[in-house]
């Protein structure tokens, strides 16, 4: 859907700007694309240290086997120098903060990599900076066409294209998180260490909030506590991921049973 | 560190601090450097329910408050965070005392002068 709401503003630029449009739309394109090379070859701050298999076998081992199973390379694995508990995962890439290792076990710690391998298997650590720079796209050419095509017309089909293209990426991204999740489920030995790792990440960010919250901690997290969403969270929660894990874990059990 | 707030029925440290972190400080002060696994380790012998998520965040709002500090340690087990105390415990009593008798000397200067010297008689 993303793809056809790029081509119709692209279309729209060209067929009211002409040869000027058709210029703007691949200049445009080209430096997004640059940037793109760019920020993808220098996106390692000094914060990191790449993991040696010395420093944490079991790590490397679990990492390189789940890998394996997903049928692609080795990742690079960083180790990011943040007490924040938190993973992502560019190009082939994998970053763990040294956080993650104070509050997880090494199954659950597998689990969070297991999903960041899926990420990389599914595609999404291109996918996804092409789907943000597509956004500056999308505003560039509306600006264009606001500015120099002088019909309300074709600005109020542009502006409302942008509006489609960010609904449609925050459905996007929140159901790629969702088929990462699926993929870790697959390449885990133990799928519910990842249900586990989300449950005590959960439990981490709420007391986080209610001791920063409070003058005078006490200590007992209010996991009920209604958690401020916006309409654009391009993450879905800790609970829907959790529900939907637990959904795909029994659905997986309940068809084994019908073998 | 700079205490803000002293608890009157609170006994030792915890009139000075939450009683979680008061805590893990009295273990700190007696170990001087440990990890967060190790700080939970102990807690857990008194708190069976304790989780790590716990232990971390209260150690790194004990490194805000000034009174541990965090670095990371490369070793067998890979790369860790490994805490270590800032200041003794008699430093930091003597500045709790120092701070609370300052602050009662400025608002309450003659009170507080005739007290002491009461208490010196």
């Amino acid at each position: 859907m993303l793809r056809f709401i790029v081509l119709a503003q692209l279309l729209i630029t060209v067929f009211y700007l002409g040869k000027f449009g058709l210029a703007v739309v691949f200049f445009t394109a080209m430096f997004l694309f640059l940037m793109y090379i760019w920020i993808t070859r220098h996106s390692l701050p000094k914060d990191y240290s790449r993991l040696k298999w010395e420093e944490m076998p079991w790590l490397y081992e679990g990492i390189a086997r789940m890998a394996s199973k997903a049928g692609i390379g080795m990742p690079y694995v960083y180790i990011l120098d943040d007490y924040i508990p938190n993973a992502y995962s560019f190009g082939s890439s994998i970053v763990l903060s040294l956080g993650l290792f104070e509050v997880l076990d090494e199954e659950q710690i597998l689990g969070v990599a297991a999903h960041e391998i899926g990420h990389i298997k599914n595609g999404d650590t291109v996918i996804f900076p092409l789907v943000a720079y597509g956004r500056y796209l999308m505003l560039f050419l509306s600006s264009i066409i606001t500015v120099f095509v002088h019909t309300t017309m074709a600005a109020l089909i542009s502006f409302g294209l942008c509006i489609l293209y960010e609904i449609e990426r925050v459905k996007f991204l929140k159901r790629r998180e969702f088929k990462a999740d699926e993929t870790a489920l697959y390449l885990l030995d133990r799928p519910f260490s990842l249900k586990e790792a989300l449950e005590e990440l959960k439990y981490y960010e709420d007391l986080r909030i209610n001791v920063r919250a409070s003058a005078l901690p006490g200590i007992e997290p209010n996991i009920e506590r209604k958690q401020k969403r916006s309409l654009m969270d391009t993450h879905p929660t800790y609970d829907e991921r959790i529900w939907k894990i637990l959904a795909e874990i029994e659905g997986r059990a309940f068809r084994d049973t019908l073998k | 560190m700079e205490p803000h707030e002293f608890k009157l029925n609170e006994e030792g440290l915890k009139a000075v601090l939450p009683p979680l972190e008061a805590e893990i400080m009295e273990y700190m002060w007696k170990v001087k450097i440990a990890t967060a696994g190790e700080v939970y380790e102990y807690m857990k012998q008194k708190h069976p329910d304790m989780r790590r998520s716990t232990v971390s965040i209260l150690m790194n709002r004990l490194c805000e408050r000034g009174l541990l500090e965090r670095s990371v340690e490369t070793g067998r087990g890979g790369m860790r965070y490994v805490y270590s105390i800032t200041t003794t415990r008699e430093e930091f009593e003597k500045k709790i005392v120092e701070t609370i008798l300052n602050a009662l000397m400025s608002n309450f200067k003659e009170a507080t002068f005739a007290y002491l010297s009461k208490i010196k008689k």
